[in-house]
């Protein structure tokens, strides 16, 4: 099979776009993808889509919402659904149409309109009942891994907030996100309690937002850029904490599946990671995955944040974007926005978050699932081909 | 809204019924099961068991937003409900009542306490919800 590659992305700014429709934000990054794009390229070349939405506003999204907001009318659209691994599931599944010969140039395209729906997350998480799972909000969900890391490795809130205060100090230096401000430990702490043990910033944003890359087969790519950047590998897995396994109280064992799949298949490991955008929903979540993903030691997160490693300039910078925290979390849009970040830093584009030199870049998501006992992870890993 | 769902898993709700997979020992509860969570048997055999009306819990949150009916603060665990007898327990979500907060810590024992959670409309649906036991603080 030939290698896929990113020749384009186009990102929109992210935040609480009320004056935009859902067909204006994909509109909007269609067109920031077209304009990125080294050499150009019309759109009568793209061959195929994959769109990815949770439709959280609830407009009946399907391929033809695409189709509809930009014009590729005639052509293969599928809309892919898989939680917060949404945006890089639907990645995974345009590369390999391209792998297999069957799409020469794929358009992938996320986008979530979060803010038009007055009833909000913790209502639509809390569907009619509090049992067995409804009612278990998204802080709650994360926040229980919170309550056990701290119980068994002794990881500290303090410690937790660390990666907030990271994330929002980056976020100030990257254009594209939400929320601009920098925060202390202090201020993480001092915030109120959302959900024992997760104060308000240690929460991403309720954002708004859509991008969109192109997708190359190998023997194309350099019609559109010379510096196209490999998809080198990929790994999608599911795990619920009701199969027993006390890691998954602490952890997620899906990450690990599918990072491991991921490495396996590129021939990287978690030591040639030079640049990761992994999934802050929470810091927990962050902290986490420093550990699932093999950055470091079982319960070793909190040092690892501590010794400033997943710093901009640190061993293993981890979401220079500002990640979900600062930049928002479009469902949709997440994977794909964090997949446009691994692009651009891999061909030194990143401008004040430009991590030093990378070679091999990370992109990684973790969702939850049917009423908040399933777990599902995406891993797409890249290099400089 | 109500609806058949609540009433499904009526007997595992008011008698703590579970279900242990023959292969492998993974015990489903409240679901009655015909593939396996723990070992992918599929079919799967399941011998009805019995739990205990005592959990231990594994983690916890304190959730403070929920919808404005719903009372807030309120603590929700990842329990550990063991059989009657050997075998694996069935680790489910549980809703923390009667208890106060500071009681609340990862390894505590719980125990089951039957009561109406909620109406569906019709009629009330039963069930458990845990709490720090009396005296055993
Ligand atoms: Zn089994």
């Amino acid at each position: 099979m030939r290698d896929a590659y990113v020749v384009g992305a186009g990102m929109i700014d992210f935040g609480e776009l009320y004056d935009q429709s859902f067909d204006d934000l994909l509109e909007a990054a269609y067109l920031n993808l077209l304009e990125d794009v080294d050499k150009g390229v019309e759109p009568s070349d793209i061959d195929a889509g994959w769109y990815g939405t949770i439709d959280f506003a609830n407009e009946g999204s399907s391929g033809a919402s695409v189709a509809h907001a930009t014009g590729l009318f005639e052509k293969p659209i599928t809309r892919v659904e898989n939680a917060c691994a949404t945006g890089s599931d639907a990645f995974r599944n345009a590369s390999l149409a391209v792998r297999a010969g069957e799409v020469d140039l794929a358009l992938v395209i996320g986008a979530e309109k979060m803010l038009d729906d007055t009833a909000g997350l913790i209502q639509g998480a809390a569907v009619e009942r509090l049992w067995r799972g409804r009612g278990v909000t998204m802080p709650a969900f994360f926040g229980m891994r919170a309550t056990r890391h701290m119980e068994v490795y002794g990881t500290t809130k303090a410690q937790i907030a660390e990666v907030s205060v990271k994330n929002h100090e980056n976020g100030t230096k990257y254009p594209h996100a939400h929320q601009q401000f920098e925060c202390t430990v202090e201020d993480v702490q001092d915030s109120p309690t959302v959900s024992y043990p997760l104060n308000l910033y240690d929460c991403c944003p309720v954002t708004d937002g859509a991008c969109a890359v192109l997708l190359a087969g190998e023997d194309v790519a350099h019609e559109y850029t010379d510096e196209p950047v490999r998809h080198a590998g990929w790994g999608l897995s599911s795990d619920t904490f009701q199969r027993g396994d006390d890691l998954a109280l602490s952890n997620f064992p899906a990450s690990r599946h599918a990072s491991s799949r991921a490495y396996e298949r590129s021939g990287y490991g978690p030591d040639d990671v030079d640049v990761a955008e992994v999934h802050d929903c929470f810091s927990i979540t962050e902290l986490i995955t420093y550990e699932d993903l093999g950055f470091c030691g079982d319960g070793e997160g909190g040092e690892f944040i501590e010794s400033g490693a997943p710093r901009l300039d640190g061993h293993t910078p981890v979401n220079p974007s500002g990640g979900l925290l600062s930049k928002g979390h479009p469902i949709g849009a997440t994977g794909v926005a964090q997949i446009a970040e691994i692009y651009e830093q891999l061909r030194d584009e990143a401008g004040d978050v430009q991590v030093d030199d990378p070679e091999v870049g990370l992109q990684h998501n973790i969702g939850i699932g049917r009423n908040a006992t399933g777990a599902v992870s995406c891993v797409n890993v890249f290099d400089r081909g | 809204m109500s609806g058949p769902r609540y009433h499904r898993p009526k007997r595992q709700d008011q008698r703590l019924v579970a279900f242990e997979c023959q292969s492998c020992g993974w015990v489903s509860y409240p679901e009655r099961k015909r593939t396996c969570k723990g070992c992918s048997a599929a079919p799967a055999e399941y011998e009805e068991v019995q739990l205990q009306e005592r959990g231990e819990i594994k983690t916890f949150v304190v959730q403070h937003y929920l919808p404005d009916d719903i009372e807030t603060p309120q603590p929700v665990a990842i329990v550990d409900v063991p059989q009657v007898g050997d075998g694996e327990p069935a680790r489910i979500y549980g809703l923390l009542a009667e208890s106060e907060l500071d009681e609340l810590e990862v390894g505590r024992e719980v125990e089951a306490r039957f009561r109406e959670l909620f109406d569906d409309g019709d009629r009330p649906i039963n069930s458990f919800k845990f709490a720090v036991p009396r005296g055993e603080k």
